[in-house]
């Protein structure tokens, strides 16, 4: 589904070249859990802005279903984030000024069952009774809770996870990770500095200096 | 699976939680200030282009009542007096009446100070012709006896000067309302238009210039029109003065044609200072909306739609301030009419379309500026900078 093919991605900080992803080969198959693993600093986000189409490959390609990210145009490729990805980061970033259920809606409100969809979703990741609470009446892993939702409301062929678990503590990490898991038919590229949140991953990739190598496939 | 709804909850907002008027509704301290700013632009310029306006306005309605005759004098000489009489009677306009009059000014006041009024001196047949002619009636009282000091005066002159029946129009001791004897108020006039007059007698008697006013009415309003034309266009250069409402209305407009000129510097000036303050108030909810956008735009929203988003935000936010600038203008404009220029008879539109004209410049300023900062903002975007915490 998702192919990189020899991608780097090489950019500039105060005039120096930082090689954030060195000739990346990877693949995400439909359904498949990845992980990639990484201290901080090792180019771990970087690889999942590059497979997620945040960022372009400065060398390389990465393409989705067979279409290379370089051949869409910045509205094409936000317009595939919307459709085909979901996204949580590792900050559980919501809008302050909408309520848990509409932050939800963001994503897809295009039906008369996104309502339907969205409260069910909230239902079953344990937010029944905070749906119509704002963000800042909401706990951390509430707020992360919600973000998953989000994530998985329209059904995306892959969610991307950048340290969801990051500002949460460990039960609090394991919990967001299952309900991923457990709510999400699609495929999740999950990366994080805990090897104990990826026990449940089809394969396991670690990243050192922008150089990912496989470490572990079921 | 949840069977609570969600319908009937106060938070709950929409199905489309990126419509326009949620940020604006939600965020009333945000949305508050800006509207408040464009409601006082509004009301400051709409206030101060009514307020002159009711100058000329006041000219129109003060002197409307030449709109139904046709004035002329010779210029200083009366021998000149038959042969503009003769003029008159070879015009091709048909002419209802002919009135010899004599005149003496007065004062009435204005929101600009004193304006000279005419006091007609006309025989009483003649002044029962022109008080019909003009719209107007006997209301109280009686006409002046011929050659006393006496005189009638329409409705809106008694309560602009405040005066009643019985009180004294004209006194040798007041310079400019000058006669040698009081000239009392024997009558009033009801009716729209302001208008006085007192005997011609006594005008002869008692005032200077000794030099008499022709004035002619013609049937109807459009044929008086072309008498005006043909009197100014016949007697340009000759030795007599022609009195026509068109020309008081040309003197009107060239009087305020560089007020206005001055008025439209300090409408611009006083937008560009508020659009420059808006575009900084703009400038700093976006940055405290950094956030939303850089979240948005990661998950998939396109830049031009937020843009856009950004853009009908602010386009609502510019028309309901607008609108409420112009409602409380509309407001505070009739309470000054009713409270301050209507008891002495001055006037002023608070529906004035002009005045509410002049302020269309704000919204559209305003809305370009947003615009412009918008995309200003948007320009070097990475919404990558925000999901890594790189921007608060």
């Amino acid at each position: 589904m998702i192919v990189a093919k020899s991608a780097s991605l090489v950019y500039f900080d105060h005039g120096r070249e930082i090689h954030a992803c060195r000739d990346i080969d990877m693949q995400v198959s439909d359904n498949e859990f990845v992980g990639i693993l990484g201290p901080s600093g090792s180019g771990k986000s970087s690889l999942l802005y590059l497979l997620s189409g945040l960022k372009n490959s400065t060398s390389g390609d990465v393409s989705f279903r067979g279409q290379s990210y370089k051949s869409l145009s910045d509205q094409e490729r936000s317009n595939l984030r919307l459709r085909e990805f979901g996204f949580v980061f590792q900050q559980p970033y919501l809008v302050g000024y909408l309520t848990a259920l509409e932050n939800v809606l963001l994503v897809d409100n295009s039906s008369s069952d996104s309502v339907t969809r969205a409260e069910s979703l909230l239902d079953s990741l344990g937010l029944g009774d905070r749906m119509n609470r704002m963000p800042s009446e909401l706990s951390g892993g509430e707020k992360q809770r919600v973000c998953v939702a989000r994530a998985i409301m329209s059904s995306p062929s892959v969610v991307f996870a950048d340290e969801p678990t990051a500002s949460l503590d460990h039960s609090g990490g394991l919990a967001v990770v299952s309900l991923l898991r457990q709510h999400h038919r699609g495929a999740v590229v999950m990366v994080t500095h805990d090897p104990s949140m990826l026990e449940d991953a089809d394969r396991i990739f670690t990243i050192a200096e922008g150089v990912a190598s496989p470490v572990h496939s079921k | 699976m949840s069977t609570r709804s969600t319908r009937g909850n106060p938070r709950y907002a929409s199905r489309k939680p990126l419509a326009a008027w949620v940020f604006p509704v939600r965020n009333v301290g945000k949305s508050l200030p800006l509207m408040l700013v464009i409601v006082l632009a509004v009301l400051l310029i709409s206030g101060i282009v009514s307020v002159m306006n009711s100058i000329p306005l006041s000219v129109r309605n003060v002197y409307g009542y030449s709109k139904h005759i046709t004035g002329a004098t010779p210029r200083g000489d009366m021998s000149y007096f038959p042969e503009l009489k003769e003029h008159f009677e070879q015009s091709p306009i048909p002419i209802e009446r002919t009135i010899v009059a004599r005149t003496v000014l007065f004062n009435v006041r204005s929101i600009v100070g004193p304006w000279p009024f005419v006091l007609h001196g006309v025989s009483n047949a003649d002044a029962s012709y022109l008080v019909e002619k003009i719209g107007l009636k006997l209301a109280k009282g009686r006409f002046p006896e011929p050659g006393q000091p006496e005189a009638v005066i329409s409705g809106r002159v008694a309560r602009n000067l405040g005066l009643s029946l019985g009180d004294v129009l004209l006194r040798p001791d007041d310079e400019k309302n000058y006669s040698p004897f009081e000239v009392k108020i024997v009558g009033i006039l009801s009716g729209s238009e302001w208008f006085a007059f007192t005997s011609y007698e006594y005008l002869k008697e008692n005032h200077f210039p000794p030099v008499d006013v022709l004035i002619f009415a013609t049937p109807n309003l459009s044929e008086q029109r072309k008498l005006d034309a043909w009197a100014e266009e016949s007697l340009k250069s000759q030795r007599a003065l022609v009195f026509t409402f068109p020309s008081l209305e040309r003197d009107t407009q060239e009087t305020f044609r560089i007020l206005f000129k001055i008025l439209n510097v300090v409408v611009a000036l006083l937008v560009t200072v508020i659009t420059l303050m808006m575009a900084m108030l703009i400038n700093i909810y976006l940055s405290q909306r950094i956030v939303e956008f850089g979240l948005l735009q990661a998950i998939g929203f396109t830049q031009s739609k937020l843009i856009k988003r950004a853009i009908y935000e602010a386009s609502l936010v510019v028309a309901i301030g607008w609108l409420f600038g112009v409602a409380s203008a509309c407001a505070l404009l009739s309470v000054i009419r009713s409270v301050l220029m209507d008891p002495r008879g001055f006037y002023i539109d608070p529906m004035d379309p002009a005045a509410y004209a002049y302020s269309i410049p704000v919204p559209i300023a305003i809305l370009t500026a947003a615009a412009a900062t918008v995309w200003w903002r948007f320009r070097k975007f990475d919404p990558i900078s925000v999901v890594e915490r790189r921007v608060a």
